[in-house]
């Protein structure tokens, strides 16, 4: 039986933290190690970010979709927006592309979500919104004893 | 986790170490505090010391790019340190070893930038 969640928040950036720290519950059980927990919350973060400041350009009435879904050791995760959508999703996936370089953040999102998961598709439909599915394997660490 | 910063001084150098989960939240204070400190000491070396470093996203690779960018206007040489092999793998996928190199210590940075007290 696979285990899963859901979890609908505002569009705002303190949600992050819930959206990171909720995958980081739901993963625990699981006794992932450190660094592939932090792989997780990083990929999370991106894509969060992402429906928040370009989707919805920071509209806090918005809001954001994510669920995750445990298959044997593999994870799927996907984020949800209703918002602007992209327009060309291969220009977006380019590194160091930013449609708002004024905020100071890297134009890496989807590079490195890339980098990080095993498998990510984006789905986008301009005025309609995006739908982002990564799908990362897991190792639990084993404790001896 | 909870993230801090905590800025020392070296001669013409600033160590910048941030602890926890460097997010979004974090980014506008941490990059006011560090120019607070580059206005004070004028530097022309930053060292970031990511030992206890938990998460970073690109609003933390876009603070470290925004500080070299600085950094660099004043022909300064910024380098990262305490990297563990999650944070050394998002600033690989995020190209900033094309632009500062990891060192071991921060005596290890001295010694291969020649840099004297």
């Amino acid at each position: 039986m696979s285990n899963s969640f859901e979890l609908k928040f505002k569009a705002t950036l303190s949600n992050e933290l819930l959206a990171r720290n909720s995958l980081t519950s739901f993963l625990s059980p699981y006794n992932l190690g450190l660094d592939e927990i932090s792989e997780f919350k990083t990929i999370v973060s991106e894509a969060v970010s992402n429906a928040i400041i370009h989707g919805y350009k920071f509209d806090s009435n918005k809001y954001v979709y994510m669920k995750a879904t445990i298959f044997e050791d593999e994870v799927e995760i996907i984020i949800k927006d209703y918002g602007v959508g992209i327009e060309n999703v291969k220009e977006a996936r380019v590194p160091h592309y930013t449609s708002r370089p004024d905020l100071e953040r890297a134009g890496m999102g989807l590079t490195i979500i890339d980098s990080l998961s095993d498998s990510f598709n984006i789905t986008s439909i301009v005025g309609v919104g995006v739908k982002l599915i990564i799908k990362k394997k897991f190792h639990p660490v084993v404790i001896n004893g | 986790m909870e993230s801090k910063i905590k800025i020392t001084s070296f001669d013409e150098g600033l160590v910048i170490k941030i602890s926890g989960d460097l997010d979004s939240s974090k980014t506008f204070l941490y990059k006011e505090k560090i120019h607070q400190y580059m206005r004070e000491y004028g530097p022309k070396y930053i060292i970031w010391d990511f030992k206890d470093l938990t998460f970073i996203d690109s609003a933390g690779i876009g603070l470290i790019l925004g500080r070299f960018n600085e950094i660099e206007r004043v022909k300064g040489i910024m380098g990262l340190i305490g990297l563990n092999s999650y944070s050394r793998k998002v600033i690989q996928i995020s190209g900033l070893f094309s632009i500062m190199k990891e060192y071991s210590s921060l005596k290890a940075f001295m010694k291969e930038e020649r840099i004297t007290l």
